[in-house]
């Protein structure tokens, strides 16, 4: 800890850097307003797949980098779960040395692209600012930024391939390719490994792909991150499933040291209430995974999903945000979500409910579906809600959901959504039973080293913490890598 | 030998003793032992509503200690009610399917409410699991004194008829016996559609430590006094009633059996003496009963069933004070 503090400190104290702090006195900065991300016209984009958030120019870049004050104690660092130098990275755009941005991004993130889009940095880093917490403002927008300067590197053919060590030949063997299992790989290759990633789908990247929709992150960015990791040295192999096409055994008899399990919580959960199993009601993972992944929007391909007029979303994250404004895209005229608790409780980025509801999706906060019912040919035709209203708050501190008696009502849908959460993936579990488990499914491990009850076996991710998010999965991958190393580093010397 | 076959809700049993919802009916392995051991049939341990209510909270607070979970905004947890729902009740059903492939004495599930909501959706899938009957335990205590008694009755009656428009499986209902008026209560599940009555529940006794000044429990199980309410009640009602009675607490051997017979139940359900004496004290009990039968002359259940109950009065008041007034003041 404290030679990253002091790392920091002796970056900070960098000639271009205090140059930079003179440049401009504080007041002129912190009298800024923040930068308001462009947006594409919600009644245009909602019948589209293009991105909503349409990135920043330059000039705007540098203006919003210009608000950081480049705090002596960056507390903005502590609520980045990879630690990435934030301050050092908007201080190069500030000075329009975006190439260098990027290649400070990629010191920590291997995915500063996804992340610029998809993390919570309202939770993380941005409400760690000096802004949010002195100043009670508007933080500096980091994730914006972050992905200012990873499109710039991409858009501009300047793409840099982290320096890796001398390989030393020693196998590392990672189970998904998720974020969780691309943040170790990354990792390990830069420190020599011999990384091979196994993915059970046909195509590379997890949730990354099958989970977020293009219009929130378009496929392929995902690809030219995962290249880059390519050119790290890092294999892949796809439709391969562990514990299924070869054992863990076998890899280890073909000489892997250590694994990483990043297998992610693609098991969906309904709700099983009667009629759940009627025709075009689908959980989110298949709905999202035949869409995103699958082409199901595109007649030509054989993996449809029915483009339903009535669609009803069950749930409150952002998944069901995702499911809701993607059945939109498909031509829905009436996209609702169905949640049981307000729209203050929701568990989805408040960016995400906003972009929602100006796409017009249809918010019907405060119902709960009771039971579905069907035409002739066993497809939903009609959900019953029920009303609830607010009790006392639970162990989560948020009001419980109380169904208010008499209150059911009937509305027409042609396609359901379950969006009510997800559950590890139950198969390496399934294969090793000596691998510890906790009672919500997740593999137990060691939060500093992330290594499990199994001494070459390592695991991150949604696998260990449930549902969770894209960054979190990235500092697990991350740190895991750190315990791998050292594991396999110790077991090499003792040889 | 006397034959114990009896009816109960349309079921067939081997005989009246049917064992009670608890620990002793909570898990396949043990529900085989039960009818190894002689059981005519067995109520499974309950499914209470509050118990996964409380299981949720439970699990949210341990998510919250436990660094690696992510409890922040986690679309599971959100309703991990619902997940912690299906889950127990996925075990439950569990049983059901195995003890219906696998054994031949009558299952009867047990649903435990204070509430008329979220339990349609159990009762379809308990009773395509193939339970036979299902048991509802319903015990609504009137802590909240805005409410009225009527308020607190429709309650009964709505679980009832809810669940009853689900099922084609028999439905009965365990109530206690804290009513004002409770023969009409009563009579008005039979009209609702109760195809049984369990007389009665039991709750928890409290009790306190003097010493160490706390709230703790007594009376962990029933005693053979206990009976003396359901008896009454099931000879007062016996006759007033076309559905089956189950009588229960405070049965403890074969001569309250055929108390309970006697007065008019179909069946009766026993725990408490299970735990106290064994699991041969099935055996000792049905031997009892068949004993006596023989000695008696009796062939079936049916010959004796009800020959005590109060059938004969109009007035069921008259037959319980002219039993107190025969018995404390000599009159004949």
């Amino acid at each position: 800890m404290n030679d990253i503090k002091e790392y920091l400190k002796e970056e900070r104290n960098k000639e271009w850097r205090v140059e930079l702090r003179k440049s401009m006195k504080a007041k002129e900065r912190t009298d800024r307003v923040r930068v308001h991300m462009p947006e594409a016209d919600p009644i245009v984009r909602n019948k589209n797949s293009e991105e909503v958030n349409k990135g920043l120019v330059d000039k705007i870049a540098v203006s919003e980098a210009g608000r950081c004050l480049d705090c002596a104690n960056p507390t903005c660092i502590d609520g980045c779960p990879v630690g990435i130098n934030i301050p050092k990275f908007v201080k190069q755009i500030e000075a329009g040395d975006f190439n260098g941005a990027a290649s400070t991004l990629k010191e920590t993130n291997a995915l500063p692209a996804v992340c610029g889009r998809v993390c919570p940095q309202e939770k993380q880093c941005e409400a760690s600012c000096f802004y949010t917490v002195s100043l009670k403002k508007d933080p500096v927008a980091i994730g914006h930024l972050e992905r200012f300067a990873a499109d710039f590197e991409r858009d501009n053919g300047h793409m840099s391939v982290p320096v890796v060590d001398k390989p030393n030949g020693i196998k590392i063997g990672v189970v998904g390719s998720g974020p969780a299992g691309l943040a170790c790989a990354s990792d390990m290759a830069k420190w020599g490994y011999d990384v091979t990633v196994f993915e059970a789908l046909h195509e590379l990247g997890g949730v990354l792909k099958y989970g977020i929709p293009e219009f929130r992150l378009p496929n392929y960015i995902v690809d030219v991150e995962i290249d880059i990791m390519k050119k790290m040295g890092v294999k892949f192999k796809k439709n391969f499933i562990i514990g299924k096409t070869l054992s863990f055994d076998d890899l280890r008899k073909d000489g892997f040291k250590a694994f990483f399990i990043g297998s992610g919580a693609g098991n969906p959960s309904f709700m099983n209430i009667p009629g759940e199993n009627y025709n075009n009601i689908f959980s989110s993972n298949e709905y999202l995974t035949r869409v995103n992944l699958m082409n199901a929007a595109n007649d030509e391909f054989d993996t449809p999903v029915i483009s339903g007029k009535n669609v009803a979303v069950i749930g409150g994250g952002n998944t069901a945000m995702d499911s809701v404004r993607t059945a939109k895209r498909l031509g829905a005229e009436r996209a609702m979500i169905v949640y049981r608790r307000s729209q203050e409780e929701m568990p989805a980025r408040v960016e995400e409910v906003k972009h929602a509801i100006e796409e017009e999706v249809e918010f019907m906060n405060l119902h709960n579906p009771v039971e579905y019912f069907a035409d002739e040919k066993g497809r939903v035709n009609k959900m019953r809600v029920q009303k609830m209203e607010l009790g006392e708050p639970d162990a989560s501190g948020r009001r419980r959901p109380i169904p208010m008696e008499n209150s059911e009502f009937d509305i027409d849908v042609d396609t359901v959504i379950v969006s009510v959460g997800v559950s590890p993936n139950p198969l390496i579990p399934s294969v090793l039973p000596d691998l510890k488990i906790s009672k919500w499914s997740t593999i137990i491990v060691d939060p500093e080293t992330m290594q499990s009850s199994i001494e070459d076996m390592f695991a991150g991710g949604d696998i260990v913490r449930g549902g969770a998010t894209v960054i979190l999965a990235m500092g697990d991958g991350r740190k895991a890598a750190a315990g791998m190393h050292k594991y396999v580093s110790e077991k090499v010397k003792v040889k | 030998m006397a034959d114990l076959t009896t009816k109960y809700l349309g079921l067939t049993l081997r005989n009246p003793i049917i064992i009670a919802s608890s620990g002793l009916t909570d898990s396949f392995e043990k529900i085989a032992e039960l009818e190894r051991n002689g059981a005519g049939a067995v109520v499974l341990k309950s499914l209470f509503e509050e118990q996964i209510i409380l299981e949720a909270e439970h699990n949210l607070r341990e998510a919250g200690k436990n660094s690696m979970i992510y409890d922040e905004y986690s679309e599971t947890l959100d309703y991990i009610d619902i997940h912690i729902r299906e889950k127990e009740l996925g075990k439950y059903l569990d049983i059901i399917k195995k003890a219906k492939k696998e054994l031949s004495i009558p299952v009867i599930a047990s649903v435990n409410c204070v509430s008329d909501i979220g339990w349609t959706g159990f009762a379809r899938q308990i009773e395509k699991a193939g339970a036979d009957a299902m048991e509802l335990n319903i015990s609504i205590m009137p802590f909240d004194f805005e409410k009225g008694c009527d308020e607190i009755e429709q309650k009964y009656y709505k679980i009832l008829q809810k669940v009853k428009k689900e099922i084609n499986i028999p439905v009965a209902v365990k109530i206690s016996p804290y009513f004002t008026n409770l023969g009409k209560i009563i009579l008005n599940l039979e009209k609702e559609g109760a195809n049984g009555v369990v007389l009665f529940n039991r709750f928890t006794s409290p009790d306190i430590d003097v010493e160490n000044l706390k709230l703790t429990v007594s009376e962990l199980y029933s005693t053979p006094s206990d009976m003396i309410n359901s008896l009454r009640w099931v000879a007062i009602l016996a006759n007033r009633l076309k559905i089956d009675i189950a009588a229960t607490t405070g049965i403890h051997d074969g001569k309250a059996i055929v108390k309970q017979i006697l007065a008019g139940a179909s069946a009766v359900q026993v725990a408490s003496s299970i735990y106290i004496k064994g699991i041969s004290h099935i055996t000792e009990m049905s031997k009892y009963l068949e004993d006596w039968m023989d000695k008696k002359g009796y062939n079936y259940i049916d010959q004796f069933k009800g020959k005590l109950s109060s059938n004969k009065s109009s007035r069921p008041e008259i037959y319980e004070r002219l039993q107190f007034m025969k018995y404390f003041s000599k009159i004949k």
